[in-house]
């Protein structure tokens, strides 16, 4: 026990060393870091408010959303990890090997690390938020304080595991390239409550909400949020069911961990590529070449791979909930929402451009040796993303445009989306010089972000949203509204916009070009 | 273009020795944070000499080379490459030079064979021509069955040899190159000595950092050594060596001290 204690102690301080040395010397990275802070304490706070606030609600109302919420929750932290933010060093097995640690020490080393930061802290807010919210009696508030915490290691035991049992497929390239795009689906399963609401499935709200708690009734998180409801025998036996369910899970996990300790990599025995015939159609010298790393990128990049699906995936989604509900749009607006949407997202991902490069970038600095040159580097991306979205938009404009009864207007929200893809890639451009970070190595549930990074990040892609909806607007707002020839400047719009921000870009990256190169090619 | 191509006879760079200098350096300065790395370098390479810079780890090394190449901004001090100033003329410069950077980072998703292309056609030689001199590299450096491959999933050996031959495909005068050898098999080096050794004989410069003393030594006509960010001693291989072997001769330029029998006394099977 004494034991346990000295090296859950030891690992949280690893994990502090590896916050604070991560922020060491690095003002952008600070800034990420601060913005990472904000939005943990605005999850801990908007949590602990609104979880109080069920208090107000009837208590049967109450229940059912706090079995739902608990239970989301504990998805969230099973596949957050899986994710792009929060896991570190601290979470890699394979790093700690080496050290005369058995696997017990080392699931209370990794429990105490993974507990250690901001979103721990967030969730134990959000957690006590659900005790106030939740118990209707002293008794109900003392098993909800034991229900509470054991909810929180239930979470973060739940995340070890799976990133644990995962992590032999995680370190094949294969299994991570699958992994990453796996998650896309897992992101867009969650709008299938939303979609299915939309519907009209299930009824009103209230009978959808009280139908989905009963299906996650008896998962040990349900079953703590109702022994805070309860408060009585009943919720003690509940209680004493979920502290089994977190023994279970964690002898699971040692047990996963002691197999992850001795099994190693086997990613290198892999077969050839094909050689791209399109590469002959492009022209010759800088710009085809850079055109033509760019579209190979996108098919073999799975972070590349990853933002298309997802940007593809929730125009979809949108094409269907738009159409629908009490809140649902009309007219033209219904095809060019979804087309909109997805040229945006697809967009945004151009926000830092040279992450994806990371730190083969130098091949181009020490080629580059103007800002004509740089111009020409993006001119030929712009052109690589162009040539596969204005297709695949022009797909969604047509589906949407059909789905909502009435094809002419695919045409408006062609043109639109595609100005607006136009400017978001301009956006993009300068937020990339601007603002450049370093992407994971590799999609990895251990080393996908160092801790204290994930808040550049924010600040880049919020940075470019907010420059391309402000630039954007002049163009989408009208066609919206129903004006639908504006879309007809859309494209000469877009191109203007598009070629400023190029050349905006290649001015300040080419000054700052080693600045560029360290920024992207920090180890993460 | 500019003195690059002029011989020996050029007017721009007279050498110390009377050689004409592929790389000189001025008071090169670079700090990081509280730490100067590099304090006033002023390394000078001789034009179509086997150039070596070595010295501990953390001697500033690979910061010297990455601001000779253009990668890092220099606090303070000037490069010369070839006689023109890379700092103020990099387009003179960077067609001309060619650099394998430490930590192999390349273009993971690309194939062997489509990082060369690639290479060579953002520095704008024609298609035809990067095919055909990226098809010789390849088969030279032994990669012809690998190269289809992602670099992705190259060993070590194979992504020394692809950058090795990306930085060669431009035909550039001098070579940068980082710890070329750290973390190849000895089949693989080989490869890369023949290589390096036909590029130099046709008069090209290769400077390349190490710290495995042998090697350097059986390669190189021309050494430097560096140590807390200074040159510490620099001409060539007799010279720097003197009687001693160049193993030798570092500790002693470098001011290592006694050989670890003071302390230590726990280490080994005869104490507890």
């Amino acid at each position: 026990m004494r034991e346990g204690i000295v090296v859950a102690w030891l690992f949280v301080r690893l994990k502090l060393r590896l916050i604070a040395g991560n922020l060491r010397g690095d003002t952008m990275r600070q800034v990420g870091f601060v913005f990472t802070l904000i939005a943990a304490v605005s999850v801990a706070l908007g949590g602990l408010l609104l979880m109080s606030l069920l208090r107000l609600a009837p208590a049967d109302l109450a229940l059912d959303a706090g079995m739902v919420l608990f239970t989301v929750l504990t998805l969230i932290w099973v596949i957050g990890p899986l994710l792009v933010f929060g896991v570190d060093e601290t979470l890699d097995p394979a790093r700690l090997t080496l050290f005369p640690l058995t696997a017990r020490q080392m699931a209370v080393g990794m429990f105490a690390a993974s507990a250690t930061g901001p979103w721990p802290l967030a969730t134990l807010f959000f957690l006590v938020g659900a005790v106030v919210g939740l118990s209707r009696s002293v008794t109900g508030l003392l098993i909800g304080l034991v229900a509470a915490v054991l909810q929180a290691a239930f979470c973060l035991v739940a995340s070890r595991a799976v990133t644990t049992a995962l992590s032999r497929l995680l370190r094949t390239r294969r299994g991570r390239d699958l992994l990453a795009v796996g998650v896309v689906f897992v992101i867009l399963l969650t709008q299938v409550p939303n979609l299915l609401l939309n519907q009209g499935f299930g009824g009103v709200p209230r009978e959808f909400l009280s139908s989905l708690a009963s299906v996650v009734r008896w998962g040990p998180p349900a079953m703590a949020a109702h022994a805070i409801a309860d408060g009585g025998l009943y919720g003690l036996a509940e209680v004493a069911a979920v502290a089994a369910a977190v023994l279970v899970l964690t002898w699971a996990w040692i047990a996963a961990l002691r197999k992850a300790m001795v099994t190693a990599d086997s990613s290198t025995q892999l077969g050839s590529v094909r050689r791209s015939r399109f590469d002959g159609l492009l022209p010759a010298g800088p710009l085809g070449a850079v055109v033509a790393k760019e579209l190979k990128y996108l098919r073999r990049e799975p972070r590349g791979r990853m933002g298309w699906m997802a940007a593809i995936g929730f125009a979809g989604i949108l094409m269907f909930s738009l159409s629908s509900g009490p809140g649902g749009l009309s007219g033209s607006a219904l095809a060019v929402a979804p087309a909109c949407i997805g040229a945006l997202m697809i967009g945004l991902q151009a926000a830092n451009a040279f992450g994806i490069d990371g730190r083969a970038l130098w091949m181009n600095a020490i080629v580059y040796s103007s800002a004509r040159d740089l111009r020409t580097d993006f001119a030929g991306r712009h052109l690589a993303v162009g040539l596969v979205a204005v297709p695949l938009l022009a797909v969604l404009s047509v589906a949407a445009a059909l789905f909502a009864g009435h094809l002419p207007w695919a045409l408006p929200a062609l043109l639109s989306s595609t100005g607006l893809l136009l400017v978001a890639l301009g956006v993009g451009a300068v937020t990339s010089v601007i603002l450049p970070y370093t992407y994971p190595e590799r999609i990895n549930a251990f080393t996908s972000a160092a801790p204290g990074q994930g808040g550049v990040a924010f600040a880049g892609s919020f940075g470019a949203m907010l420059g391309t909806t402000v630039l954007a607007l002049p163009l989408v707002l009208p066609v919206f509204l129903g004006l639908s020839w504006i879309a007809v400047l859309g494209i000469p719009y877009g191109l203007a916009v598009c070629y400023g921000g190029r050349r905006l870009a290649a001015t300040i990256g080419y000054a700052r070009l080693p600045d560029l190169l360290g920024a992207v090619s920090r180890p993460a | 273009m500019t003195d690059f191509a002029g011989g020996p006879g050029s007017a721009a760079s007279a050498g110390s020795a009377g050689h004409p200098e592929a790389v000189r350096t001025r008071g090169l300065y670079k700090r990081f944070g509280q730490q100067v790395a590099v304090g006033g370098v002023d390394l000078v390479v001789p034009l179509g000499s086997f150039a070596g810079l070595v010295g501990p780890n953390g001697a500033g090394k690979t910061t010297t080379l990455s601001m000779i190449t253009g990668l890092l901004m220099p606090d303070g001090g000037s490069v010369e490459v070839g006689g023109i100033d890379v700092w103020r003329d990099p387009v003179a410069v960077k067609a001309h030079v060619g650099v394998l950077p430490e930590g192999l980072r390349l273009f993971e998703r690309l194939s062997g064979r489509e990082l060369l292309s690639y290479n060579g056609q953002i520095r704008g030689i024609p298609k035809e021509e990067v095919t055909r001199r990226a098809e010789e590299l390849l088969r030279v450096m032994d990669l012809a069955d690998s190269a289809d491959k992602l670099v992705v999933d190259y060993s070590t050996g194979m992504r020394k040899k692809i950058a090795l031959a990306a930085a060669l495909l431009h035909n550039p005068k001098v070579l940068f190159l980082d710890e070329p050898f750290e973390g190849v098999d000895p089949v693989s080096a080989n490869t890369l000595v023949e290589v390096l050794r036909r590029y130099t004989a046709s008069g090209s410069t290769v400077v390349f950092s190490s710290h495995v003393m042998e090697l350097v030594e059986r390669l190189c006509d021309w050494v430097s050594v560096m140590n807390h960010g200074h040159i510490v001693a620099q001409g060539t291989l007799a010279e720097v060596r003197g009687d001693h072997t160049l193993n030798d001769a570092l500790l002693h330029l470098v001011g290592a001290r006694g050989n670890g029998e003071e302390g230590l006394s726990w280490l080994g099977s005869s104490s507890a």
